[in-house]
């Protein structure tokens, strides 16, 4: 009976998951070949087929200062934000995960800048940081913190340090309830047991805290870097990759080579070469970067 | 700590000095969490006051950091002379379709894989998780050139696929805690019961992991309700725009009506909110659980 019951148990789980295992082979694995096949072949506008081209797109897309800077751009934007988010998030699991009052509100509401559309994020952004009538500018100037007006958007390297900032903010929150569930999976007697042993705060962050984040930053510093490194949205509603390319990262140039310069081949290209090289990112990461198995108790 | 573990009920009568010591760090937490939910909450507060100031007051120098005056003016605005209700059924549309399809397609393959012993479902397993950290950006030309070529461009029905596929595999992935929580015996004893697999399913473990339903519900909606990227690239027509690309148009404009576009934020972002208010610590206990493992 048992036997009979797993057979048919193998059977239905099969069928269970084939609906969803079909739509993503349709969505994710078919349209990955299609973007192979794009890179190899000289197709402009949309529709229009186009014979195969060999290596000339990536050649292209390789030799493209554009598509450089690109490159350095998106280093600069995933370890601004990686540095950025881990900071704040860190900050905010640590204090909600004390016994304060009130937290259980501020466990909840603090996600809420997660929650928030992108071009919602990108209006409040422009609206509060607006030359003439951003109420940022106001309290900066109001403090004397600036003499004139800062120009956020206007020049390229600020651009990229503020889109960073914005989008810091969309995402801290949800790192930061993550980081949050891993730490309430620590058993308070090692908290107990560290002060016993007269360790200070530093002393108990250091023995206990920080070894218990281990396994959850690795699996957050791998698909947060994933993540990261594939935002267009918010940057596209800020500054649409501007001033000066100033903000044009891998994303972005794609977008722009797909959508503006309809240069299809050459958008699939380098789509194939940041595919290649997060590949390549993610098997050395968990090849050097997983945390070893010592430490905490 | 090991040691100091084992001398734990020794030494228990000397944490009381520690007290006071917590206090007075409790106060640097207090103002800390404060600080935190202002600066989550305080850009939404910005955005809802400008909202529902009037218009001379939205620009004004300095800024009030309470409104002189309230005015609707900006609401009606966007519902009477925009084309903003158009937006608000497409997100509508787009939005139920996503939350409807990544439930039917992402319940069954969780049941699967967290209660059926199959063949390969750790292969299914990492699958999930691999699809769910895809950089979604290197489909966008291929995803562009097949609706293209199944003359799914410009529909909706193209946004709701998009979004299934970049929602249903991390809703699987959070179904994971919800079904831990519930016991296999209770499903063996049903069977032992006599009932069927379909009973099973609709009379005990159905009525249990309605919460996580609810939960990747919310996320499915949420994910639709604010994607720009690929409903900026696959929709041609005005008519068939969904929120965040409309209000895009705005922000894009020469002359910025900010009262009127914060207002359009307002609406974008009520929706979220309201659900959020309702069960938030649901869904963020969901969300965590299900991402910790």
């Amino acid at each position: 009976v048992v036997r009979a019951m797993t057979r048919r148990g193998q059977w239905l789980g099969y069928v269970l998951i084939a609906p969803l295992a079909l739509w993503l082979a349709a969505t994710m694995l078919y349209p990955l070949a299609v973007t192979v096949r794009t890179s190899v072949s000289s197709v402009g506008i949309i529709g229009t087929g186009g014979g195969f081209s060999g290596w000339s797109n990536y050649a292209a897309v390789l030799s493209s200062p554009l598509f450089r800077e690109a490159g350095v751009r998106s280093l600069e934007w995933v370890g601004g934000n990686a540095i950025l988010q881990t900071a704040l998030a860190l900050v905010a699991a640590l204090v909600l995960n004390e016994k304060l009052r009130g937290r259980t509100f501020a466990r909840t509401w603090i996600v809420v800048s997660w929650v928030v559309p992108t071009v919602v994020i990108a209006i409040i952004g422009r609206w509060m940081l607006n030359g003439a009538v951003g109420v940022i500018q106001y309290l900066l100037l109001a403090t004397h913190l600036v003499r004139a007006p800062v120009d956020f958007f206007g020049d390229p390297s600020t651009a990229l340090a503020t889109t960073i900032v914005i989008n810091s903010w969309h995402w801290f929150p949800f790192l930061a309830v993550i980081l949050l569930a891993s730490l309430q999976a620590v058993p308070q007697e090692y908290y107990e047991a560290a002060a016993i042993d007269g360790a200070s705060a530093w002393g108990r962050f250091r023995a206990v805290t920080w070894p218990a984040l281990q396994p959850t930053m690795f699996v957050l510093g791998l698909i947060g870097t994933l993540w990261s490194v594939n935002i267009f949205d918010v940057i596209w509603l800020l500054t649409q990759g501007g001033p000066a390319n100033g903000t044009t990262t891998l994303p972005v140039y794609i977008y722009e080579q797909a959508f503006q310069a309809f240069n299809m081949g050459g958008a699939a290209a380098a789509s194939m070469i940041m595919g290649v090289a997060l590949f390549l990112f993610a098997a050395l990461y968990l090849r050097f970067a997983a945390p070893r198995e010592e430490g905490w108790a | 700590v090991k040691e100091a573990l084992t001398a734990a009920p020794a030494v228990a009568r000397r944490t009381r000095r520690g007290a006071r010591h917590i206090r007075a760090g409790n106060v640097v937490a207090y103002v800390l969490m404060a600080l935190l939910l202002a600066l989550v909450l305080a850009p939404l507060y910005w955005l809802v006051i400008s909202s529902a100031k009037p218009a001379a007051e939205v620009i004004r120098q300095p800024p009030t950091f309470f409104p002189a005056a309230w005015s609707g003016q900006h609401f009606s605005d966007l519902f009477a002379a925009s084309d903003y209700p158009i937006y608000l059924r497409n997100s509508v549309e787009v939005a139920l379709g996503t939350v409807v399809l990544t439930l039917v397609l992402a319940a069954p393959a969780a049941y699967a894989v967290y209660r059926i012993p199959f063949r390969g479902r750790g292969v299914v397993l990492r699958g999930f998780l691999l699809a769910y950290a895809f950089p979604s950006i290197v489909l966008l030309v291929p995803l562009y050139r097949m609706m293209s070529a199944v003359h799914l461009i410009n529909t909706l029905a193209s946004l709701v696929t998009v979004n299934v596929t970049f929602a249903a595999p991390f809703s699987v992935w959070m179904l994971q805690a919800f079904f831990r929580t519930v016991p296999v015996e209770l499903e063996e004893a049903a069977a032992i019961d006599g009932a069927g697999w379909a009973s099973i399913l609709i009379r005990v473990l159905l009525p249990l992991i309605a919460p996580g339903l609810i939960t990747i519900a919310i996320f499915a909606f949420i994910s639709s309700w604010t994607e720009f990227t690929f409903a900026s690239a696959l929709i041609l027509d005005d008519a068939r725009k969904t929120l965040p690309v409309g209000l895009a148009q705005i922000i894009g404009q020469y002359q910025i009506d900010w009262g009127l576009l914060a207002a359009g934020a307002v609406v974008t972002v009520a929706p979220v909110l309201i659900f959020f208010g309702l069960i938030g610590r649901r869904f963020v206990s969901g969300l965590t659980a299900g991402a910790i493992k």
